[in-house]
């Protein structure tokens, strides 16, 4: 009642959101109901999807308990928890240099921006032939510097195919954190840092009190964007090794994707969906909230 | 010279073929049903040999629009959109020359009729089709290769529709390929094209390991005899081992040796397959994966890239002289042929040396038999519901009937496949294509050894996942030779009881 009180109050502004809410909820919210209904059906490739089968929650119990799920996972944690913290670093560590004043820095922080840029599809099939196992560039080199005495086997090993794949990630995905971070350093107010300086806080203690407080929540946004963004990664992997070699490279966007597409199993693919989308709110909220905490108190 | 001119198949004698033949008729690709069909087509495929191939081309003259104005008016005022897989950056440019040609001739043909086409890339058509067909923005005609359609036919999605309302008779395809386009007893499709592939060799790695030029491998075990031979002696890769996972070319290579020391993923090797017996982890199936085990693992002859390679990355070895031997389409040539010429300096000498020295046999045999996958594409006609738009009905038969007649069957499958209608290997295309295509007559033999996957809806999913990662398995070493073909066995099992 209060809510429908306080729309009649309202009329005009609800007025003014209304087309991108009917925007939304066209393209999200219909979308996040058809995968939530679907996932309460086996819908086997034999049939269309106007005959699927109701099984209640057996596709998530199916899910949950399969062991590629399980591999999957721990591949996923381990590409996004990477992938996540080492753009981040490398990203912020780019933003600090690129803040500084010196001759070509226009020039360079173009140059950085060049991998997020790239379309992920050729940037993959780029590094898909760089790391080549037969005739990769990067074998090739590594042989004729003397670093190495065989071809080197990145993407055919299922012990380094994760790892390259994630070099490819952090490289696409740094420049992203570069930028975000850049601009938050020069929101950072020069008379508090010139003030410090004077009062003989060195460059150190200048950073860690006043110029690291003042990019907390620009570091929180470029984090979760991160995640997010890693969680639901599909292209890297799936081009340059379709989540081999056996399953290997596997992560839950691949295997979604081969489940719903490879093996037409909308139904099992739903539910896997709903599960990582439940996932990645929870990460999302926990992450937020560990990061505010206490924030109302220092309002206050 | 090479083994097999345009004349003579070495090793491949009458009697065999006719055997071939024999059993192949047996097993589906081949009914015994054609054999009383020749009278009504002037093609006798019981008799299926170079020397008949060579006799019969060039005997018979063809009429495209007049076979197509007794289906549909050639003013006929319509539209239509189609989907296919056709030439991309890595096609010769004889086929991109064909492909260019039958849109102006179709335009000519048919002034009125309207085609909206799209040609997609191979690896992703599938997920695309599926997809619009969910969304009822399905094309009216797709042009899918042959494992794909009875996934369609199953949901229900396709549209009766064969040969005779295209204005053609039955016996005038494959019964192969009728095959591939019939569920439960309907037709919903029109076969385009059908094909084997073949070996290719570089005799001149041949020499340098010691091994004759002009002999390929006779069985499985000599090829990989062969290629650790020629690794050894060479340090060039001896087979173009194709193992990636996702991708058609996987299984197009892996079958033929699966088949042919006597295993299968269900029963499609058989004479009456049934397609529900599981022999993906029988003792045939095992020993071809201890024969890929020995070859990557053991013997490390072959791209370590092939987990992660399709065919189309294992040219480029081929082309530079790195790489010995590779199952290949009959395109294979004209493709070696157009790089060679696209190449500089150094390069091109080597490329020069490798087309001069490129040959042509048969796929090896295994202790149970020769084989190869029985290849091609069907058009397929969705129903209106599921097309944008609503179908024209109209413009889809005179579109099938002009495609998949004898004179654009022959030259759509130019170089890289064979005509779906058998009355085209009476024609005079048919006579250029073995006056000017070398080795033709090869692929064209191996037609016989041709094994279609099983035609069922999770077909794909069985070919192109449960396979590879079977294969996958092995070579990682993450699973042995038994542990994989049993899981690979649950999997389809628990594939067929789930329908």
């Amino acid at each position: 009642m209060a809510l429908f009180r306080r729309i009649v109050r309202h009329w005009a502004d609800y007025l003014y959101i209304a087309p991108a809410l009917g925007v939304m909820l066209l393209v999200i919210g219909y979308p996040v109901y058809f995968t939530l209904y679907l996932s309460l059906f086996n819908t086997p490739p034999n049939l269309s999807l106007d005959d699927k089968i109701f099984v209640g929650l057996d596709n998530y119990a199916r899910v949950l308990g399969a062991d590629s799920v399980r591999e999957a996972s721990v591949n996923t944690m381990v590409w996004t928890v990477f992938s996540t913290f080492f753009a981040f670093v490398l990203g912020f560590g780019a933003a600090i240099a690129l803040n500084r004043e010196f001759i070509g820095r226009g020039l360079l922080r173009g140059v950085l921006l060049v991998p997020y840029v790239i379309s992920a599809v050729a940037a993959s099939y780029i590094w898909r032939w760089l790391y080549h196992s037969d005739i990769g560039v990067i074998g090739a080199a590594a042989m004729a510097l003397g670093l190495a005495d065989h071809k080197l086997n990145f993407l055919d090993n299922t012990d380094t195919v994760m790892a390259a794949l994630i070099v490819v990630n952090v490289w696409k995905e740094f420049p992203f954190a570069m930028i975000m971070m850049l601009a938050g350093l020069q929101t950072v107010p020069d008379a508090l840092l010139r003030a410090a300086q004077v009062d003989g806080a060195g460059p150190w203690h200048r950073f860690w009190h006043i110029t690291l407080p003042h990019l907390r929540n620009v570091s929180m946004v470029t984090v979760l964007l991160l995640l997010v963004t890693n969680l639901n990664s599909f292209t890297i992997p799936w081009i340059m090794t379709g989540g081999g070699p056996a399953g290997a490279s596997e992560i839950w966007i691949t295997q979604i994707y081969q489940l719903a597409f490879g093996r037409i199993r909308f139904g099992l693919a739903s539910s896997y969906s709903v599960i990582l989308f439940v996932v990645m709110m929870t990460i999302g909220v926990l992450y937020v909230r560990a990061l505010t905490r206490g924030d109302a108190r220092r309002a206050g | 010279m090479p083994p097999f001119s345009n004349d003579t198949a070495r090793g491949l004698d009458r009697r065999g073929l006719l055997a071939s033949a024999a059993g192949i008729a047996l097993a589906g690709g081949l009914p015994t049903a054609a054999l009383a069909q020749a009278s009504k087509t002037g093609v006798d495929a019981a008799t299926w040999t170079p020397d008949y191939i060579n006799k019969i081309a060039g005997t018979e003259e063809f009429d495209t629009a007049a076979e197509c104005a007794r289906v549909v008016p050639l003013n006929y005022s319509g539209r239509l959109t189609y989907w296919y897989w056709g030439p991309n950056q890595a096609s010769s440019e004889i086929e991109k020359t064909m492909d260019v040609a039958f849109w102006k001739a179709f335009a000519a043909t048919y002034p009125n009729i309207k085609v909206t086409a799209q040609n997609l890339d191979y690896n992703q058509m599938l997920d695309k089709l599926r997809t619009a067909a969910l969304g009822k923005s399905a094309p009216m005609v797709a042009r899918l290769p042959i494992l794909w359609g009875s996934e369609f036919a199953a949901k229900g999605q396709l549209m009766e529709f064969g040969p005779k309302d295209a204005g053609y008779g039955v016996e005038e395809f494959w019964p192969g390929a009728m095959k591939s386009v019939t569920w439960k007893g309907k037709t919903y499709g029109v076969p385009t094209n059908n094909e084997t592939m073949a070996l290719i060799w570089n005799a001149d790695l041949f020499r340098q390991a010691g091994l004759d030029p002009e002999s390929p491998p006779a069985t499985w075990d000599d090829l990989v005899a062969y290629s650790k031979q020629i690794k050894d002696r060479t340090g060039k890769n001896g087979y173009g081992l194709v193992a990636r996972v996702n991708a058609g070319n996987t299984p197009f290579r892996a079958m033929p040796q699966i088949w042919a020391y006597g295993g299968g993923a269900l029963d499609e090797a058989d004479a009456a397959p049934t397609y529900q017996k599981i022999g993906i982890n029988s003792p045939g199936t095992k020993a071809a994966l201890q024969a890929f085990y020995n070859m990557y693992v053991r013997d490390k002859s072959v791209p370590v890239s092939a987990l992660t390679n399709t065919n189309t990355e294992n040219e480029d070895p081929f082309i530079a002289g790195q790489l010995a031997m590779m199952i290949a389409h009959p395109s294979e040539y004209a493709i070696m042929l157009d790089r060679a010429q696209k190449a500089t300096g150094e390069d091109r000498k080597i490329a020069d040396t490798v087309v001069a020295n490129m040959r042509y046999g048969l796929i090896p045999k295994g202790p149970q038999r020769r084989a190869v996958v029985f290849g091609g594409s069907n058009a397929h006609v969705f129903k209106p519901d599921l097309v944008e738009g609503g179908q024209d009905l109209m413009a889809v038969k005179a579109f099938i009937a002009f495609m998949t007649g004898p004179e654009w069957s022959i030259k759509m499958a130019w170089n890289n496949s064979n005509p779906g209608n058998v009355r085209a290997f009476r024609s005079k295309w048919m006579r250029e294509r073995l006056d000017t295509i070398k080795f033709l007559n090869v692929t064209t033999s191996m037609l016989p050894n041709g094994i279609p996957f099983p035609v069922l809806p999770q077909s794909a999913e069985v070919m192109n996942i449960i396979v590879p990662n079977m294969l996958q398995n092995v070579l990682t070493q993450k699973l042995t030779v038994d542990a994989a073909a049993d899981l690979a066995a649950k999997q389809l099992k628990d594939l067929l009881s789930d329908l």
